[in-house]
Parts: structure tokens; C-alpha cells; sequence
């Protein structure tokens, strides 16, 4: 996931146009237009890429017929994956199922945007955020994007032990921050 | 077939504002002028119950109508949140399952308080047959009114949807009934009345898939 597709970006650009922002309007549906071709490319299989398209563009459509229905306070892709999934499913029911077993309805990458994910991925920033900005990035990289010391050290300039220091002072900090209920 | 692109462009050229509390608004004014046409159906067809002015000073009374309202609530509740793509049921049934216990134990009590010659009176009253059907009629201004909520609205689960929308209009329903009918047995609430509701319930169940479609 990108920056430009993360939820925090998405969510801005769903709010001006739920204001009525054309040209955020229309960057978002391009953006949403390429997290959809990539979610039901993963799970159509052999579709024809006629009929995935015609899926993109349904999702679009329902997206703006239905968009009184996202609650502003809680998170969008949460919202817009479900219209997706539900799009998936009601395609497939509509060719009697036959194409069913061909889907992966797996949770693994919607779970990317499960509403606890984002909202867990949310905390966890907001928490990284209290934390200067050299821990927070060695946080980032080992413990969260799963880079090992070694390439954390060697990326950033620094030796590993020093790296080791900073990750587990960041960490004793976080924890004290969350024991303290801050 | 049209271009994505041109798709795009023509959903922004639509674009319009979208007022905050969109959807609740929505059911709002879906469900509130339901609820008063099936109200005017039960006060022109039924009628107030002759003794409406000495049941209100009965617990009786009121824990009917309690029964129905908050069974009713829970139910708008659920569907409120069933109607967004990403929305849950949430605990509704377990809300619903505490308020089925709770005039379980009013019957109870009642019983237990009674004499065993009054259990028929208690039990089937004298309208047990014709009570959940009655239920279901002043039920089917309030579930046409929660359907035209959720057509326009993206509920995701339609058979879910479709039922606990149905519970709530009988609930509502029987809420309209409850002033028109003058069985004063709990027990006869419990089985009579919640049967009425299950049954809109039922309808719900099979009308989501079909009608909630979008």
C-alpha cells in the first residue's frame, strides 16, 4: 500500500468529496479504481478482463450511489472494501455461482483493511508519533516492515548495536507512554 | 461497454453534496410516517381499547408495551447499522434474547401469583388466534417503510437485514396493537405477541434477498 492509497489519504479524499470537491472527487476514484483492479485480479482467476472491468466500474457506480452511507467517523477502506467484497459476491451469485469456486473470498487481503487493522495500524502510529524521530524510524523498519538489523543498520548509517539501543528504548518509552495511559 | 474513464468522469460531473446524518435522516423519515399510518389503521379499523383509561394505571399494561418498544429499538438499532456495507448486527440478538428472558420471568411470576383456574384466561385470553395475525397487518405499513430505507441504503447481509428489519416492524407492530388489545396475561404477551413478530420476522427474511438487492 502506498502512500497515496493509504487509508489516512483515501479517507481525506472521500471527506472533500463528500463536500462536493470534484477534483478530489476524481482522484479518488482513480485511486479506488486501481486498489479495485488489483483486489479483484487476485481473486477472479480466469475472468475475462471484460468482465473485471465491468466489476470496477459497478463498484464505482454503487460507491456513488450509496456514498450517504459511510459514517465519516470510522474508517473508509473499511467501508469500501465491503462494498467491493459485496460487489464480488453478488457477481458471482448473479451467474448462478457457478464461478464461485473459482474465488478466493480469503480474508487475507482484505484483512489489509479490516476496520481493527486500520484502526490498530492508526494507534500504532499516533503512539510512534510521541516518539523522536530516530526511534521511531528503527521502530518502523525492523518492527513493523520486518527489516532486519543488519539492513536497518546499513540503510540508516549506523552500526547495529546502535540500532538495538534505539529500537529498545523507543520500545521502553511506548511502553511506559501506554502503562502512564497517555 | 463505456470506458472506466468515462465512468469516472461522468460520477463527477454528478457529484453533489452530501449532508452529514444522510442516513439517519433516512430512517427518520422512513420509518416515522410508517409508524403513523399503522397507528391510524389500528385506531380506524381496531380502535383504542374501551378500557384504555383504567389499564394505563395497570403495570400489566405498561410492561406490554415495553416489551414491544424496547424489542423494537434493539431491532431499528441493528438495522441502522446492518444498512452500511461494513456494518454488524452487532448484539442485538443478545439484547433481544435479554428482553424475551425478562417477560419470560414477568409470565412466570404471574403464573405463580395466579390461581390455576384463571391459566386459560392468562394463557390464551380470548383473541390467541387472531393476535399475531393482527400483529403482522399493523406490522406491514412499518416493514414497507424499512425496506424503502434500506433500497437506499447498502446493506451487504440481506437475509440478516431482511429479518431483523422484519423483527423490528413487528415489534413496532405489536407496540400499535398493544393499545388496541385488552389481554392483561403476560404469559399470553410472551407467546401470542412475540409469535406476531417472529412471523414479520419470517417475511423480512425472505423479502431482504429479494428487494434489498443493489
Amino acid at each position: 500500500m502506498t502512500t497515496a492509497h493509504s487509508e489516512e489519504a483515501l479517507k481525506t479524499l472521500m471527506l472533500l468529496s463528500l463536500d462536493g470537491d470534484e477534483a478530489a472527487y476524481r482522484h479518488l476514484l482513480n485511486a479506488l479504481r486501481i486498489l479495485l483492479v488489483g483486489y479483484y485480479g487476485r481473486r477472479m482467476g480466469a475472468a475475462t478482463k471484460a468482465d473485471m472491468e465491468d466489476l470496477v466500474q459497478e463498484t464505482l457506480l454503487a460507491l456513488h450511489s450509496r456514498r450517504s452511507t459511510y459514517d465519516r467517523e470510522r474508517p473508509f477502506t473499511a467501508w469500501f472494501f465491503s462494498i467491493a467484497r459485496y460487489k464480488l459476491i453478488d457477481h458471482h451469485r448473479g451467474r448462478g455461482g457457478r464461478k464461485l469456486a473459482e474465488t478466493e473470498l480469503g480474508e487475507d487481503i482484505e484483512s489489509d483493511f479490516s476496520e481493527e487493522a486500520v484502526t490498530a495500524r492508526m494507534d500504532v502510529e499516533r503512539l510512534l508519533g510521541s516518539l523522536p524521530e530516530k526511534q521511531r524510524e528503527l521502530i518502523r523498519r525492523v518492527k513493523l516492515e520486518g527489516q532486519s538489523v543488519a539492513d536497518t543498520a546499513s540503510r540508516t548509517g549506523q552500526s547495529e548495536s546502535a540500532v538495538k539501543v534505539g529500537i529498545h528504548r523507543g520500545l521502553k518509552a511506548l511502553a511506559e507512554k501506554l502503562r502512564g495511559g497517555a | 461497454m463505456r470506458k472506466t474513464d468515462d465512468i469516472i468522469e461522468s460520477l463527477v460531473g454528478e457529484l453533489k453534496p452530501v449532508p452529514r446524518h444522510g442516513l439517519q435522516r433516512r430512517f427518520v423519515l422512513g420509518i416515522l410516517p410508517a409508524l403513523a399510518v399503522s397507528l391510524v389503521l389500528m385506531l380506524t379499523i381496531a380502535g383504542l381499547r374501551p378500557d384504555l383509561s383504567q389499564a394505563l394505571s395497570l403495570p400489566l399494561f405498561w410492561i406490554k408495551s415495553a416489551y414491544n418498544a424496547l424489542l423494537a429499538i434493539a431491532a431499528f438499532l441493528a438495522v441502522y447499522h446492518l444498512a452500511r456495507p461494513e456494518g454488524s448486527q452487532g448484539r442485538f440478538f443478545a439484547a433481544a434474547a435479554a428482553i424475551f428472558a425478562a417477560m419470560a420471568a414477568a409470565a412466570a411470576i404471574q403464573l405463580l401469583l395466579s390461581p390455576a383456574e384463571t391459566y386459560p384466561a392468562l394463557i390464551l385470553g380470548s383473541s390467541a388466534l387472531h393476535c399475531p395475525f393482527l400483529i403482522f397487518a399493523f406490522a406491514l405499513p412499518v416493514l414497507a417503510g424499512n425496506a424503502w430505507v434500506l433500497r437506499g441504503a447498502a446493506p451487504t447481509n440481506l437475509r440478516l437485514t431482511g429479518f431483523i428489519a422484519g423483527l423490528a416492524a413487528g415489534a413496532a407492530g405489536a407496540w400499535v396493537y398493544s393499545w388496541f388489545c385488552t389481554e392483561n396475561g403476560m404469559p399470553f404477551v410472551l407467546i401470542w405477541y412475540s409469535l406476531g413478530i417472529l412471523l414479520t420476522g419470517a417475511l423480512g427474511s425472505l423479502l431482504g434477498p429479494r428487494l434489498l438487492r443493489w
